[in-house]
């Protein structure tokens, strides 16, 4: 089951701050979704919202094309995957996986067969009796991924689902998550501030600062072509470029910037000759620190094998510039 | 070092202990008062003490109100510790000072201020009345031990199980009181314990029933009697069943 997303002018307040700030977005149906941003931008509040958990101060969260505003989170097609799991201690995985199914009034034999299908999805089947203190946290995210997917929910929320893991264990389930949202074809939102995450599994990006959506769109489309500098900086790291250098002004309240792997020796803007101070080597390429003549240091990405000598003065290029908003 | 700290440790256990000990072993006495020199041992007075119906009778009486009082307060001190770890209520602060204050207040005092509104409504001493008296007492206790025990992690088990589509009942019933059964279960049996431990609030709102710590009292009245010694130890006996059940049920449990 899967269904499309859409939020009209929502906005919420806690007191006198401000979570959430006229948000408009739309998300296709089977789409999985990320919402990103820093800490207290608002995106796990837009993701409770989605839930149920919180009611808007204003605006509509429509899922299916049905108005969801007054709808308690029991009775909405999403479920969510919370942060912490909060699976239930005192049951085995398979009555853990089964318990939407029991709360939706199915017999205990069909609603274990599904629940051992769900448990067979994540690669867990053989630990159906086991409870959850019994298991990895890896583990016991995939009972909680199974657990919400159970009831066939039209959208699944995940809040910070990979938070918890360490590094190769998350980049491992990204993949998995990836790979279960293509087979179930439920539209998925997906929360984090982890933009190697987000551009790892995301349709669709949504970048969020301070309460309002600063740009969303493909992984490509926000990574290479943001609109604002706050979402180019997120996204990834940042060459400021001078106006003089560029030859003209960006215009009011904008600026001019490229992504260090855009800079180097070659490229259709020349930022004049500049000199390595600092190398350090990431396997793929080397990440090189350049001082022009101007003062203006340049971080680059080159090549493996394309390492000036420490010291030396080349002529710098950028390709690829990018005018961006600089913040309100 | 060392030693003195396992002579210090044995002295301890000996001044807890040696008037349980002493207690016992003089229910065994052969003779007419429990004081030294043991000469012993016999049952005599166990026989006499089971055979004693007003004995017995106090005995029920206090197993009686003790599972029913504590089983009451478990239920209303679990709907108040619910309530008020969900709910932003105002003045919740205030209701749970309120709520634990009796715990302040001596037994005596309690029993006195219940006495009185009893006489007021009309209502005669009895077990009932013992009964109410004890969940006065044992209500706080159980609420601040189930207050404790719901932490953020229940809190989140919950939201998660309403998420599932859990009405409010079925959340309680299926994840809020099986998650707490090792708390549930030690405010149950520290109630029943307290209970048939209490005498000052039983002496005073009892008449003709009586439960057991009165009945062994009207006994001393008469004089110390190795009889007064076998029930009190069979009374210790109890308690420390209760003790055993709890280490076995609870403790052995939340230990996994």
């Amino acid at each position: 089951m899967t269904a499309n997303v859409s939020l009209h002018a929502v906005s919420h307040h806690f007191g006198a701050f401000q979570a959430l700030d006229d948000i408009n977005l739309e998300f296709a149906a089977g789409e999985f979704v990320v919402l990103l941003g820093p800490s207290g931008c608002g995106k796990s509040t837009l993701l409770f919202i989605l839930g149920g958990f919180l009611t808007p101060t204003r605006g509509e969260v429509l899922i299916g094309g049905k108005d969801m505003s007054r709808v308690a989170a029991k009775d909405r097609p999403t479920t969510t995957m919370f942060q912490d799991y909060a699976l239930f201690p005192h049951m085995t995985l398979r009555d853990n996986v089964a318990f939407g199914l029991r709360m939706r009034g199915q017999g205990k034999a069909l609603r274990n067969t599904k629940a051992d299908e769900m448990l067979d999805l994540v690669g867990l089947v053989d630990k159906a009796g086991r409870k959850p203190h019994e298991l990895s946290g890896g583990q016991r995210q995939r009972v909680a991924l199974a657990r919400a997917l159970a009831v066939e929910p039209e959208v699944l929320l995940l809040d910070e689902p990979l938070g918890a893991l360490d590094l190769k264990l998350r980049r491992q389930m990204q993949e998995e998550l990836k790979a279960i949202q293509r087979k179930v074809g439920t539209t998925f939102v997906h929360v984090t501030h982890d933009q190697e995450e987000a551009m790892a599994i995301a349709d669709r990006i949504a970048v969020m600062n301070h309460g309002k959506v600063e740009h969303a769109g493909s992984p490509e489309e926000v990574y290479l072509r943001p609109k604002t500098l706050f979402s180019a900086n997120f996204m990834g790291d940042l060459n400021m470029i001078p106006d003089n250098v560029m030859g003209r002004a960006a215009g009011a309240n904008m600026v001019y910037a490229a992504r260090p792997e855009n800079v180097g020796p070659s490229g259709e803007i020349s930022l004049g000759d500049a000199t390595l101070e600092e190398a350090s080597f990431f396997g793929t390429y080397h990440r090189c620190h350049f001082r022009a003549g101007d003062g203006t240091v340049y971080v680059a990405h080159l090549p493996v094998g394309e390492l000036p000598e420490k010291g030396q003065m080349v002529p710098l290029f950028a390709a690829h510039p990018m005018t961006l908003r600089a913040g309100a | 070092m060392r030693t003195l700290g396992w002579l210090y440790m044995a002295a301890i256990f000996i001044f807890i202990f040696l008037p349980v000990i002493v207690l016992v072993l003089f229910s065994f006495q052969d003779s007419r008062l429990p004081v030294p020199p043991f000469d012993g041992p016999t049952l005599k007075w166990y026989v006499q003490v089971l055979s004693d119906r007003g004995m017995m009778a106090a005995l029920r009486n206090s197993l009686a109100v003790a599972t029913i009082s504590a089983a009451i307060a478990l239920l209303l001190g679990f709907f108040a510790a619910q309530g008020l770890a969900r709910v932003r209520l105002p003045g919740s602060v205030l209701m749970r000072g309120l709520l634990i204050a009796p715990m302040t207040v001596s037994y005596l005092i309690i029993a006195l201020g219940l006495l009185t509104v009893f006489n007021t409504l009309g209502f005669r001493p009895s077990l009932w009345t013992t009964g109410i008296g004890h969940v006065v007492i044992n209500l706080p206790l159980c609420f601040a031990i189930l207050f404790a025990a719901m932490g953020d992690h229940q809190k989140n088990a919950e939201r998660a199980a309403r998420d599932l589509g859990a009405s409010d009942m079925q959340v309680l019933f299926l994840v809020t009181a099986p998650m707490l059964k090792p708390a549930l279960l030690a405010a149950f049996f520290l109630s029943v314990t307290f209970s048939w431990d209490e005498f000052i609030i039983a002496f005073l709102l009892t008449r003709f029933d009586v439960t057991l710590p009165v009945e062994i009292w009207s006994m001393l009245r008469s004089g110390l009697s190795p009889a007064t010694n076998a029930i009190g130890s069979l009374v210790f006996l109890v308690s420390i069943a209760i003790l055993i059940l709890l280490e076995l049920t609870v403790f052995r449990k939340s230990k996994t």
